[in-house]
């Protein structure tokens, strides 16, 4: 719920005015000079980020963008610790984190009006933040394995548990220090052995049946070493991880999105409320079909704009949206204290 | 029997202590594309990666200026600071000496959310004034801690000498009372340069794309990246580490500033 305040009004009157005067070279000049600070997690993402979204959005305005590097809880802190003059105006968030920053009303509506190329996302990435973010990117959670160690892979979740059970196999399963192992794990899990958010304890029964051929990964870097040095044979993970080990060397390393389909882990994009207004032209070049084309090639993932054409390679690595598993986010919200506690208790690892 | 299963015992302890240092910095040194060990070959392009990705250089100055500049404010603030409370009778003096060590018993976490939000409201912000003050406030202990420490060992009687023979207190602090707390100062400042190199949970909280430490751009890139610069880069703060003991080893000997600490 919004309502119509002297902010929004003259918000608005602002970004109307801005769309009466686009491609005048006098809105250009003003533009020129000002500073937009964007967000971004480093290495190749800030490379692809600076060269698919910041080099057009600069061109386009004439205005420059700052890339800040780090993670979403650290730009919201931020964020929280100073919403009359945020000093980022557009965030890099995860799936959860994007709802509770829509929640605490920190965040502003995105509209097609403001934001053209909006229209070319899917709603339901959009509703996932609650209308005030939307899904730049997104990844599938499935089975990872070592083909050389695993020549007949599991094609479900169901058989990567009942052979895991069985011994045929050593699995990798995130630890629940990893901040999305709720969504990844237990919820995917549950969901494919016939449970569901309310209902996770298919999850704890099949880890109870596996614990003694599992391994556990803190954090992305371990379970490639973990299929690397052949402590585990595959294991849940995600697909442009995948497929980024395969293009560094790892030819032996394959994925496969399970039948029931895997969590599909989505990277959101915000603007915080009084954040610069050129936060949404540079929000319109992240939505671009052709920025986001040229971003997906180099992040190995698949992209959100419809109209995005994918290159032969990325075409065949890359799950529709529709055969993943669209978590309910805001559910496992509310839930995920409860599952931390009980994997305490039951797993404790 | 004894002794050997003692020696036995203490290379085992190393083993296990610095087998996990050994393997990052070999693995720093791989061919490959990705971290794995054993690796498949040498080479020293992890360390090339490091120079060629220009927000690895701009945190590691950011990392450096912010350690030297932390560290000099903490001694301007803590040495006055030891020499009065270490020499205090009051019992408000230990309360006083407690509460300035307590950043050393508080979680980093909270120290830099309570920080960004305080810094904020007081109006200075996320800036690099800010990251500087927050790491002085961390850092300030190790020097206080060292300093009281070592004031405490020395005898009153040299100062009360210098003071008889005419010197004022600035001289007699300059040539008296320094050179006998060195060991201390250089002791508390070697751990404050290197608590705030190395620090990630205050730093997180004032990065910006103007202050970004080197920590936090690891940890960035670490998310999403899987090569071994960070291994490379891992091995060179090690060296640093290394280089700055060894330097204090000659300055001031180890053995000196470790009865300090």
């Amino acid at each position: 719920m919004t309502g119509l305040n002297r902010r929004r009004f003259l918000q608005t009157g602002t970004a109307g005015a801005g769309l009466m005067l686009a491609g005048s070279p006098g809105l250009l000049r003003a533009q020129a000079g000002q500073v937009l600070n964007v967000t971004a997690y480093g290495g190749v993402w800030e490379t692809a980020v600076r060269e698919c979204f910041v080099a057009p959005f600069e061109t386009k305005t004439g205005a420059r963008a700052t890339v800040s590097l780090g993670a979403p809880a650290q730009w919201l802190a931020q964020v929280e610790a100073s919403p009359q003059s945020p000093p980022l105006d557009v965030l890099i968030m995860s799936p959860d984190l994007a709802i509770v920053a829509a929640q605490s009303g920190l965040m502003q509506d995105l509209t097609v009006n403001r934001i053209p190329n909006l229209a070319k996302i899917p709603q339901e990435f959009t509703d996932a933040c609650l209308g005030k973010g939307t899904y730049l990117d997104y990844g599938v959670a499935g089975i990872t394995y070592n083909k050389d160690m695993v020549p007949n892979p599991p094609r479900s979740i169901a058989e990567f548990v009942d052979r895991v059970s069985a011994g045929e196999f050593v699995a990798s399963v995130p630890s629940i220090s990893y901040a999305i192992t709720p969504i990844m794990l237990i919820w995917t899990m549950a969901e494919a052995l016939g449970g569901g958010v309310d209902n996770v304890d298919p999850f704890f029964e099949a880890m109870e049946r596996m614990r003694d051929n599992l391994v556990f990964w803190g954090g992305p870097n371990d379970f490639f070493n973990h299929l690397a040095s052949g402590e585990a044979d595959l294991g849940i993970y995600f697909d442009g991880r995948t497929w980024n080990h395969y293009d560094e060397g790892a030819t032996w390393i394959d994925f496969i999105n399970p039948e029931e389909g895997g969590a599909l882990t989505a990277v959101a994009v915000q603007i915080p409320n009084n954040a610069n207004p050129l936060a949404f032209d540079y929000m319109n070049e992240m939505l671009d079909a052709e920025n986001q084309a040229r971003f997906a090639e180099i992040m190995n993932y698949a992209v959100t704009n419809v109209d995005v054409v994918y290159s032969e390679k990325l075409q065949a690595r890359v799950t529709p949206w529709q055969q993943t598993a669209f978590p309910p986010y805001e559910a496992i919200g509310a839930a995920r204290n409860e599952w931390v506690d009980r994997w305490n208790r039951e797993i404790g690892m | 029997m004894g002794r050997f299963a003692l020696t036995a015992f203490v290379i085992a302890f190393f083993i296990f202590m610095l087998a996990p240092i050994l393997v990052v910095v070999v693995v720093s040194f791989t061919s490959a594309g990705y971290a794995s060990f054993p690796i498949p070959g040498w080479s020293l392009r992890w360390f090339v990666r490091i120079w060629e990705y220009p927000p690895f250089i701009n945190a590691m100055i950011t990392s450096t200026v912010v350690a030297v500049l932390a560290t000099v404010l903490s001694c301007l603030i803590s040495i006055p600071g030891a020499l009065y409370l270490a020499r205090a009778r009051a019992g408000w003096a230990n309360v006083v000496a407690t509460f300035l060590l307590s950043p050393l018993s508080m979680p980093m976490i909270v120290i830099g959310f309570s920080s960004l939000f305080f810094l904020t409201a007081v109006g200075i912000g996320i800036s690099m004034t800010a990251l500087v003050i927050t790491h002085t406030v961390v850092c300030m202990p190790y020097v206080l801690r060292t300093v009281i420490a070592v004031y405490r060992s020395v005898p009153p009687p040299y100062e009360e000498a210098a003071a008889i023979l005419g010197a004022n207190p600035l001289r007699t602090f300059i040539e008296v009372t320094l050179p006998l707390i060195r060991p201390g100062i250089a002791a508390g400042s070697l751990f404050s340069f290197l608590t705030s190199f190395d620090n990630l949970p205050v730093s997180f909280f004032f990065a910006s794309a103007q202050t970004s430490t080197l920590p936090v751009v690891m940890l960035s890139y670490i998310e999403n990246q899987f090569d071994p610069s960070i291994a490379a880069l891992s091995t060179l703060q090690l060296a640093l580490a290394l280089v700055c003991l060894i330097l204090a080893d000659r300055l001031y000997g180890i053995k000196k500033m470790t009865v300090a600490a």
